[in-house]
């Protein structure tokens, strides 16, 4: 797979996630415990240096919001090193913990905001990936309740037109 | 085996040995420097080590510009700020830390301050967030316990919001690490034997780290076996200086394993300990180090039982965990060394706090199982 296809990728998996973290945001207690304590304002990106696709997220009233493409004045960034190592967590071959750890993204920002964003993250990849991905991707696999198998299933049905949505604010 | 992607970094030159210090002033020359700032505490001065820094500048070519002695027991921003200035005022050209990790600490920021020319160093929290040049930068340790004297990182509370900031980049790699006995055998037995804990610490969460590698794990090794060996030695003997170089080096090997393996959920709750309750982070992992053993017996437990030999225990988790509490029993029965986090002064109340503050320290992230609020409360529960 070639730069530019590579780069297409990442920013599809970007967009997904950003509607997915509207979504569980909305829905899913255990995210709006997550972010309960955050600063109204907050926002945290993600994206791939030096000049790849990129999202910012921001917490308005307990609710995560997409703030376009690009950095948006972010408290905290997770930034991938390059298109190859963001390609790696992004499509589910590993968890969010490993990229870290393989120094394929660094964490600029307080870490305590960093520990905060990535288990949000977390949650959300709850929803969003298969359960095969996430056995194999998570230290501690989630177990499912039915209230969550019914979020995952409107998470997934909702997925093409959140993003549809949050491609048009570009 | 060997992991599918590891990264491995340790440009900083040793200099270990009996009178090590004496080569202070031609390190210097080697690095193009002519005029030290010293940066310790008053602990370091009280004790006469500075004494000695001086003394090994004589008929030398450079010379100490000033000594900064006021350093907090948490290296904090204004101390950096205050180094920054010093290193101005007095037209310095190198950075020489005397002392423990709050020492090494400062002026690791003072070194971000002076290579940014900007004293915002919330600015440069996370990892790898600043490239410029710095100035040369010299550690004599006198603990043996931070390995802040071979690690990437630092940690500087901030005062204006009272949080502690985390920093690392390969910019903050001391440029030579000395190593003398002579600067550690003041060490009180008490802090020895905490600051020994902490190195074994260092060294056994590095290797169970989820982020451990072949370089990494020699080092954890190599550390673990002089610890085991001349720990209870130099709390029994301070001024036995074959014990203390052995420390002095087993404190160095845990920094190099754990600046590139990291650590995990022993140093989350210790490190929230400090925070919460302000117990000191050796005590913390001394407590704290056999119950994390256990945590990760599931995940870890390989590694565990490989380290039960190097531990000089049987080849098995449970030999493993055995052998650091019979070792911190002893200690505990040489200079008084808290088994438990209730003879350390933390109270059942605090735990709750300890928990949350830790699952938001970064060394969660390396640890090989997962750690929520739940998880560290139990530990911490457990230590209690």
């Amino acid at each position: 797979m070639g730069y530019r296809a590579k780069k297409a990728v990442v920013a599809a998996s970007l967009l997904a996630l950003s509607t997915a973290f509207e979504t569980v945001s909305k829905r899913s207690p255990e995210m709006r415990a997550e972010i309960a304590r955050w600063n109204d304002g907050r926002a945290f990106a993600m994206g791939v240096l030096p000049r790849g696709p990129a999202i910012t997220m921001r917490n308005e009233g307990g609710r995560l919001r997409y703030a376009g493409p690009g950095y948006h004045d972010p408290d905290v960034k997770i930034l991938f090193k390059n298109v190859d190592n963001a390609l790696l967590p992004l499509t589910g071959r590993i968890g969010a913990d490993i990229a870290f750890v393989q120094h394929r993204a660094a964490l600029h920002g307080e870490v305590a905001h960093g520990m905060q964003t990535s288990r949000a993250l977390a949650i959300v990849q709850t929803y969003l990936l298969p359960g095969f991905i996430l056995r194999r991707t998570f230290k501690r696999p989630p177990r499912l309740s039915a209230r969550q198998w019914f979020l995952k299933a409107w998470v997934m049905g909702t997925l093409p037109f959140g993003m549809a949505v949050n491609f048009a604010k570009r | 085996m060997i992991p599918e992607y590891y990264e491995f970094a340790c440009p900083t030159k040793i200099i270990s040995g009996f009178k090590a210090l004496s080569n202070l002033p031609y390190e210097m020359s080697l690095l193009g420097a002519a005029r030290a700032l010293v940066v310790t505490d008053q602990g370091v001065a009280g004790a006469g080590l500075i004494k000695r820094v001086h003394a090994v500048f004589e008929g030398a070519d450079g010379v100490i510009g000033a000594v900064y002695d006021e350093t907090p027991v948490d290296s904090g921003s204004e101390a950096v700020r205050a180094v920054a200035d010093a290193y101005r005022g007095h037209e310095c050209d190198c950075l020489v830390a005397v002392g423990g990790g709050s020492c090494i600490d400062t002026a690791k920021g003072a070194l971000i301050v002076l290579a940014e020319d900007s004293a915002d160093l919330k600015a440069y929290q996370g990892a790898e967030r600043f490239n410029k040049p710095t100035c040369p930068f010299i550690v004599v340790p006198t603990t043996a316990g931070t390995g802040s004297e071979a690690t990437l990182a630092a940690v500087i509370r901030d005062e204006a919001t009272r949080t502690k900031m985390a920093l690392t980049s390969y910019r903050l790699f001391p440029d030579v690490a000395i190593l003398d006995p002579k600067m550690t055998v003041t060490m009180p037995p008490h802090i020895t034997a905490a600051t020994g804990m902490d190195a074994l610490t260092h060294a056994v969460e590095a290797y169970c780290s989820l982020q451990k590698n072949p370089m990494s794990d020699a080092f954890s090794q190599a550390a673990i076996r002089l610890i085991m060996r001349h720990l209870i030695d130099c709390v029994r003997n301070g001024g036995d200086e074959q014990a203390r170089l052995a420390m002095a080096n087993a404190a160095l090997f845990a920094g190099i394993s754990f600046s590139n393996a990291m650590i995990g959920v022993v140093h989350a709750l210790a490190h929230a300990c400090g925070g919460v309750c302000r117990i000191p982070h050796g005590v913390a992992n001394a407590v704290l180090l056999p119950w994390g053993m256990e945590y990760n017996a599931g995940k870890a437990g390989d590694a565990l039982a490989a380290l039960g030999p190097v531990l000089g225990a049987d080849a098995t988790v449970t030999g493993a965990i055995g052998a650091v509490r019979d070792l911190r029993a002893r200690l505990g029965e040489l200079c008084g060394l808290p088994e438990t986090l209730g003879a350390a002064g933390v109270e059942a109340e605090q735990l709750d706090a300890i928990a949350r503050v830790a699952i938001d320290d970064g060394s969660v992230t390396y640890n090989p199982e997962d750690v929520t609020y739940d998880d560290a409360l139990g530990i911490l529960k457990n230590a209690l």
